[in-house]
């Protein structure tokens, strides 16, 4: 008898950004006491009221408990065997492409996004290159500052513009609002700070790519962005992170405010290393994201396409306080494998008038298992509220899982509220459609899943919008059979 | 006078099965306590005020057969007084086995296996405090093949003024198979009734191969008191089980419908409707669990909520690992009357298997003005065109019951 020759089935490991860029990091010793918290901060000179809050926020952490309401399985994360500082290591600030260290450039040119072309792409998309935990590119700057646009660093906004933070940080997610939030106030390390002086429209999309890159480093960003009066911004969060065995902890945070007449869009697609196919290693995603509309007319609208991640707790929400204020949603969540994931929105309605929209499409595959968890809320002084939610789940294979759970509270009579929800798998007469036509089937069920995702696509920008669909296939490949 | 737990002399405390049921209810119920708002299956419902009351465990008494109320049809009747079976007042039919349930417990143990046979007690407070009292209830028995052409109206009358009675009832409904029926349930009281009363019912429902049963409920309660009721329906191949409850009464009051369509072919319709002017929460909560291929459920509910009401719904469809050509299908639409009602809905799906076809919706509302202006303009007064538009409203849901003569009872119940 010949020997087998075992074909290990490649469909489970198909993570395309799986490396680690070798590059010199900083740390600090592992676990989490305020003594650590004060050399993270003493380590990037903030100021004493920076220093105070982050106290104040591990103090209230220590009295919090883990949430377990989530559909969600996953080992026990002891905080203490984490590292919660790590800066790639840089002789000085640079102050150019020129001047960033080369292996890190190269790690973006293999992701495809190299910040040379897109410098040469003039003017298509600002680059706030997070690499681990700390700011080392940020490119445009001038461009934007022409116009009065800040956009830099938290770390920097924190030196240079400490009147802006101190007054907005916090203030859509106080660190009292749940576990992770409170974790990442006491321990954020970097991430990206947009302020829109009124009335400008931001000429380009920002952009931030965030990437996972120290071994055991549990990253946790903060976004701060403020929409004044009557401007807007399309800002754009991409991520990607090197594959690895261990589970990496993510829990950022993103505030935006958005005021009178303004605008914000904020689009997510994230692709972060979502273990392998039995579900070994993979990044833990618990993100609090939340936009408060102050002003009367302002509008936000949130766009994700979430591909990766072995766990994603997530619900970006939308405090809809300004009258006339407008919210929307738009979401595609694919689960393959062994993923999990439990995400959804928010919709406050405090204001006249306000209205929000919930478009959420879910795809689990192979032994994923995946949630909708959604609230709608119409406070008693919301007149004249308005929501439509419609949530999709497209189940792939047999042993998956979708599930749908909102919550719709209303409290006052003139709100109209609209939820519908449906789960169905590619019927038969679509697939037997496409493959009568010469298409194979696994691109026969890309076809169909890219036409069942169009609504939230259609909401991205272009750019992103080609990155996503291409996610989507990458995600997929391996379900069929 | 104390509280829900209270220690008691009840009948077969000699029966060591018995005993072990209502030590483990007892147990479980002090470990749980009333569920407060971080229960997740009771965020908006609060009863917690049962827990300041003085309650007194109603127990069989001589002044029974207080004037019943008559029924609008013709029925058999099974009458519970002041929470205690009343078998004066009762007309049964022939050849169906309709005995109260400690008697069932007592001689006839080979139905023991039924009591709780699907109620995780640690999910149901309720059910464990009903556990902990097991004692009053009907056990009703059809037989294979037997048609009840009559409906069976259990009657449910309080009209104790003077203390807060807690009322623990537990049934068990048997139809074998291809066995039919139709079951009311009539919840009411007399005169002004002040107390703050507590029912606590269990229903256990099994359904063998064929069985047919339909099962309504009116909920009207006396404005001070509590109701919580848990249905638990058991369903084999090819069972239907049809079920509308009208809740209308009460200060906190949950009709919670536990369905499990266990064989292939089992179907279930749970359709209800609340209306509720005062200050009451009233709370329809569905929990359908789709255990095999074929089996379908359908779900529409419907509320009209005024003054400080709440309305609660939480529907949930779950479809088990190849419970494959399954369809569930949910519906919930309410509508405000007043700045001060509220409405809170979680509707959910669970689903498990991938050739399925499930859907859920939720809307909330108030009165369109379009139409009442149209009526008014042809010259209806406001309040009647609003009744019409109310009565309209719920209609879409009414007419759902087959029985003309069930439904226009209902209909006028729910006016």
């Amino acid at each position: 008898m010949s020997k087998i020759t075992e074909i290990a089935d490649e469909s489970g490991d198909k993570y395309k950004y799986g490396f680690v860029t070798d590059i010199e990091s900083e740390t600090i010793p592992k676990g989490l006491t305020a003594d650590i918290i004060r050399m993270i901060s003493a380590k990037k000179g903030e100021p004493e009221w920076l220093l105070s809050w982050r106290l104040k926020a591990f103090e209230f952490w220590q009295t919090m408990s883990e949430p377990s309401w989530a559909k969600l399985s996953y080992d026990k994360i002891d905080y203490q065997d984490l590292y919660y500082y790590s800066a790639p290591k840089q002789k000085k600030t640079p102050k150019s492409l020129a001047e960033v260290d080369k292996s890190l450039l190269e790690t973006y040119d293999k992701l495809g996004i190299p910040l040379k072309e897109q410098e040469v792409l003039a003017g298509v998309v600002a680059v706030d290159a997070v690499f681990d935990s700390v700011s080392v590119a940020t490119t445009y700057r001038s461009k934007l500052a022409e116009k009065g646009i800040i956009f830099c660093s938290i770390s920097e906004a924190i030196k240079e513009y400490p009147e802006l933070v101190q007054k907005y940080l916090g203030s859509v997610v106080p660190y009292t609002d749940n576990f992770f939030a409170c974790l990442n106030s006491a321990v954020f390390t970097d991430g990206s700070f947009v302020y829109i002086p009124k009335g400008i429209r931001c000429p380009m999309e920002l952009s931030t790519y965030f990437r996972i890159n120290a071994k055991n480093t549990g990253q946790f960003e903060r976004t701060l962005i403020v929409a004044d009066e009557g401007s807007y911004v399309s800002y754009l969060e991409g991520c990607t992170a090197p594959q690895r065995d261990e589970n990496q902890l993510h829990a950022a945070i993103v505030e935006i405010v958005v005021l009178k007449d303004a605008e914000v869009k904020y689009s997510t697609v994230q692709n972060w290393y979502p273990g392998d196919k039995d579900g070994k290693g993979g990044v833990y995603n618990f993100v609090t994201k939340r936009a408060a509309c102050r002003g009367d007319n302002s509008k936000i609208s949130w766009t994700q396409v979430e591909t990766g991640s072995a766990v994603t707790w997530k619900y970006p929400s939308c405090v809809l306080q300004g009258n006339n204020s407008v919210g929307e949603f738009y979401s595609v969540a694919i689960t393959n494998n062994r993923q999990q994931a439990d995400t959804g929105t928010k919709m406050i309605h405090i204001g006249h008038n306000t209205t929000s929209k919930i478009i959420s499409k879910g795809i689990s595959a192979g032994f994923s298992n995946q949630t909708y968890r959604g609230l709608v809320k119409i406070t008693p002084g919301a007149k004249n509220a308005r929501n439509y939610s419609q949530c999709d789940s497209l189940l792939i294979g047999k042993n998956c899982g979708s599930h749908t759970v909102p919550y719709i509270e209303n409290r006052n009579k003139s709100a109209k509220i609209e939820h519908e929800a449906t789960t169905s798998k590619i019927s038969d007469e679509q697939l037997f459609y496409c493959q009568s036509r010469g298409i194979g089937e696994e691109e026969a069920i890309s076809l169909i899943v890219n036409g069942f995702c169009k609504e939230v696509m259609q909401h991205l920008p272009m750019e992103f919008a080609i990155e996503a669909a291409k996610l989507i296939n990458i995600s997929l490949e391996g379900s069929v059979g | 006078m104390a509280g829900l737990l209270q220690q008691v002399s009840l009948p077969g405390e000699e029966i060591p099965w018995l005993n072990e049921i209502r030590r483990r209810g007892r147990m479980v119920f002090e470990a749980t306590g009333i569920p407060t708002a971080k229960t997740e299956a009771w965020k908006y419902t609060k009863p917690r005020e049962l827990g300041g009351d003085d309650f007194v465990l109603a127990l069989p008494s001589n002044n029974l057969d207080a004037s019943i109320p008559n029924l609008a049809f013709d029925s058999y009747r099974i009458c519970f007084e002041n929470g205690i079976f009343n078998p004066r007042q009762s007309i049964l039919p022939q050849g169906v086995e309709v005995l109260p349930l400690i008697e069932v417990i007592m001689f006839h143990p080979e139905y023991r296996t039924l009591i709780n046979a699907n109620i995780q007690l640690e999910r149901f407070p309720f059910a464990a405090l009903n556990s902990a009292y097991l004692n009053e209830g009907v056990f009703i028995h059809i037989d294979s093949k037997v048609e009840i052409k009559k409906p069976l109206t259990i009657l449910y009358h309080t009209d104790n003024k003077n203390q807060n009675l807690l009322c623990n009832l537990h049934n068990l409904i048997l139809l074998d198979e291809q066995a039919s029926a139709k079951l009311i349930e009539y919840h009411c009281y007399k005169g002004e009734l002040k107390s703050r009363y507590f029912v606590n019912v269990v229903n256990e429902i099994y359904l063998r191969r064929g069985a047919f049963l339909k099962h309504y409920k009116v909920q009207d309660e006396a404005f001070k008191s509590n109701h919580i009721a848990l249905n638990c329906v058991d369903e084999a191949s090819n069972a239907v089980y049809q079920a509308f409850c009208l809740q209308k009464g009460a200060n906190i009051a949950r009709n919670e419908t536990h369905v499990l369509l266990k064989e292939e072919g089992a179907f279930a319709e749970i359709n209800g409707a609340y209306v509720m002017n005062g200050w009451a929460t009233l709370d329809t909560t569905t929990d359908i669990e789709h255990l095999a291929p074929n089996t379908i459920s359908h779900q529409l509910v419907k509320g009209v909520i005024g003054g400080d009401a709440k309305g609660v719904f939480q529907g949930k469809i779950h479809i088990a690992p190849l419970a494959i050509k399954t369809e569930g299908t949910q519906l919930h639409k309410a509508l405000l009357l007043s700045d001060t009602a509220e409405v809170d809905v979680k509707p959910e799906l669970e689903i498990f298997a991938d050739d399925v076809k499930c859907s859920h919706g939720a809307a909330s509302g108030e009165l369109d003005e379009d139409k009442l202006f149209y009526m008014r303009s042809r010259g209806i007064k406001e309040e009647e065109a609003r009744r019409l538009l109310i009565d309209a409203y719920l209609e879409d849901v009414i007419s759902k019951i087959e029985d003309e003569k069930i439904a226009s009872w209902i209909r006028l119940m729910a006016k």
